[in-house]
């Protein structure tokens, strides 16, 4: 009886998954198989490709615009996370105490921006970073300050593509905090109250320590992502002024159309997965493991 | 005690207020700079509100035939996109969740690993593939290639794992078929991962412009995301038009969450986050 069931599982399983193994076969696996394969090739669209090891690789890492892009990527990420984490974390802290419908009405409004595509967030702040009739030289105006050409100077343009990138990513970020809030027993902030600790103490010694799993993820999961980006940077500026907002991506991105470089920015995409994809296999298998909920 | 709650709470209350305008501000603006006068759109001084509000920008984008036109196609693509997403993904999540056979072990990491292989690491390659396959320009390249999602196979898969065993087995002792039980018994129950999945998959596609632009070039398959690019390329002066045009490619998504916003929100909380 067991012996029947089981063989006959074997015919639907094969048959229902069909679609998504030939799927990603076609789409993902030999994509990726023959990008392993040409990044050791000096491949071109109009020529033979000839076998030349690790050249691409070698070539990719002595290469002072990728390395630079790799700064590019990191600087950019160091800005984005922390200050999302951080208006994340207040937020949904505040949000927590609202009275549900008001709370609701929040939720909703800051979710709305994680919906807006890459193109639209650059194009309307592309607007906002406007010379002329920008809203940034308005404020800094405000204030008594010159106009300013953000995303023409380079010690602006990245802070400048920073600001859509928070916009896009915050709103997830804090209903993500707050569904982590709302699991914390309220029990043990009764018991803090009990014992006289203020809204401080309870933050310090409740509420950090019981979401740093979330955080964690949030942290790990926003720098794989932010130093992925290149959307905005693609629209907003292109890359430049001199290659300052050049993340990895882009880079990649702009030697594919090169087409003497496809090898070399084949082995830097494999580089870059070697590590984000790494990075990302490691917090899949800490989520997916039962250590992610102690505390 | 109590002074200082209500102080508290009025604090609270306006840096809340303040963080909800921040949020919404840069799409409001666009959208009210739509309704400004040509020279107005980027006059200085900056101003929020138009002198005169106008709805010709918003009439000159909707008379251009292709915008419309990529409006309708990429919503029809996004709506295939997502229907296909859910049923190649639902599929398989329910065989992993449920069903024993051979090669489950090999097929589980088969497709798990393609989770961590990222569009850029393949997207040249992926470019060459559907070349080959003879797959440019036309609407199956812009659909079929992002359709198998192991992440959302996961997802699916973890919300059916939940699903207790007893309804099945009582349909299972009275002779229904595996795939039957996945049609009457797990499709009912789907709903709420469902909206999740499907707004993800409607998004993902909606949203998309890299690959487009680099396997459409047939204007009649022009993406709304590829259009507004090349609007903004090759017709920078009409910043009025661009204005009203990114505002309006935002209307069918935001209107679509508006409408399952409740689900959207509350499913943030089963997102496989412990």
């Amino acid at each position: 009886m067991l012996k029947k069931n089981f063989r006959q599982d074997n015919a639907v399983a094969y048959l229902l998954l069909a679609p998504i193994v030939i799927l990603l076969t076609i789409f993902v696996i030999i994509p990726f198989v023959y990008a392993l394969r040409v990044s050791f090739y000096n491949w071109s669209f109009y020529q033979e490709s000839t076998f030349v090891g690790f050249q691409n690789f070698y070539m990719v890492l002595t290469d002072d615009l990728f390395l630079e892009s790799i700064w590019v990527g990191l600087k950019f990420a160091f800005m984005v996370v922390p200050t999302m984490l951080i208006i994340s974390f207040l937020f949904a802290n505040i949000i927590k105490n609202m009275g549900s419908g008001f709370a609701s009405f929040v939720k909703t409004s800051i979710y709305i921006p994680t919906i807006i595509s890459g193109i639209v967030a650059s194009v309307i702040f592309v607007f906002i970073f406007d010379y002329a009739g920008g809203l940034a030289n308005y404020i800094v105006g405000l204030f008594g300050y010159e106009p300013k050409a953000w995303l023409a100077e380079v010690a602006s343009a990245l802070p400048s593509i920073a600001a859509p990138a928070v916009w896009l990513g915050f709103g997830l970020t804090t209903l993500i905090m707050l569904a982590g809030l709302h699991d914390i027993p309220k029990s043990y902030y009764e018991a803090a109250e009990l014992e006289g600790a203020g809204t401080f103490v309870k933050m310090g010694y409740i509420t950090i320590p019981l979401m740093r799993n979330v955080v964690l993820y949030l942290l790990v999961t926003g720098f794989t992502a932010q130093i992925s980006q290149f959307e905005l940077s693609l629209v907003m500026t292109g890359g430049g002024p001199l290659s300052s907002t050049t993340t990895p991506n882009l880079y990649i991105l702009n030697h594919f159309r090169n087409d003497v470089m496809v090898g070399n920015s084949i082995a830097a995409s494999l580089l870059l997965f070697v590590v984000l994809g790494s990075i990302s296999a490691i917090i899949f298998r800490v989520l997916n493991s039962e250590k992610a909920i102690d505390g | 005690m109590n002074t200082m709650n209500w102080v508290q709470k009025t604090v609270l209350t306006l840096i809340t207020g303040l963080i909800t305008v921040m949020a919404l501000f840069p799409l409001l603006w666009v959208i009210i700079a739509g309704f400004k006068e040509k020279a107005e759109v980027l006059a200085t001084p900056f101003r929020f509100f138009p002198k005169k509000w106008m709805v010709q920008n918003y009439t000159d984008i909707l008379g251009d035939p292709a915008f419309l036109k990529s409006m309708a196609v990429t919503f029809g693509g996004a709506v295939l996109f997502a229907v296909l997403s859910l049923i190649v993904n639902s599929l398989a999540a329910y065989v992993f969740a449920r069903l024993e056979f051979r090669l489950k072990a090999f097929l589980w990491v088969y497709v798990i690993i393609t989770m961590f292989i990222p569009g850029m690491a393949i997207l040249l390659t992926s470019f060459i593939v559907v070349n080959k396959m003879g797959m440019l320009d036309t609407l199956a390249v812009l659909v079929l290639p992002g359709v198998a999602s192991a992440g959302h196979m996961f997802f699916v898969r973890q919300f059916y794992l939940n699903i207790p065993l007893a309804l099945e087995e009582a349909a299972l002792i009275d002779g229904a078929g595996r795939i039957r039980i996945f049609t009457h018994i797990f499709i009912p129950m789907s709903f709420p991962v469902f909206v999740i999945v499907g707004i993800g998959s409607y998004l993902a596609y909606w949203n998309s412009f890299v690959w487009p632009t680099m396997t459409v070039t047939n204007p009649d398959l022009f993406q709304i995301m590829q259009y507004l690019y090349t609007f903004r390329s090759e017709r920078s002066t009409e910043m009025g038009m661009l204005m009203a045009g990114s505002a309006l490619s935002c209307l069918p998504t935001i209107i679509l969450f508006l409408f399952f916003q409740k689900h959207i929100i509350s499913g943030i909380k089963i997102s496989g986050l412990k």
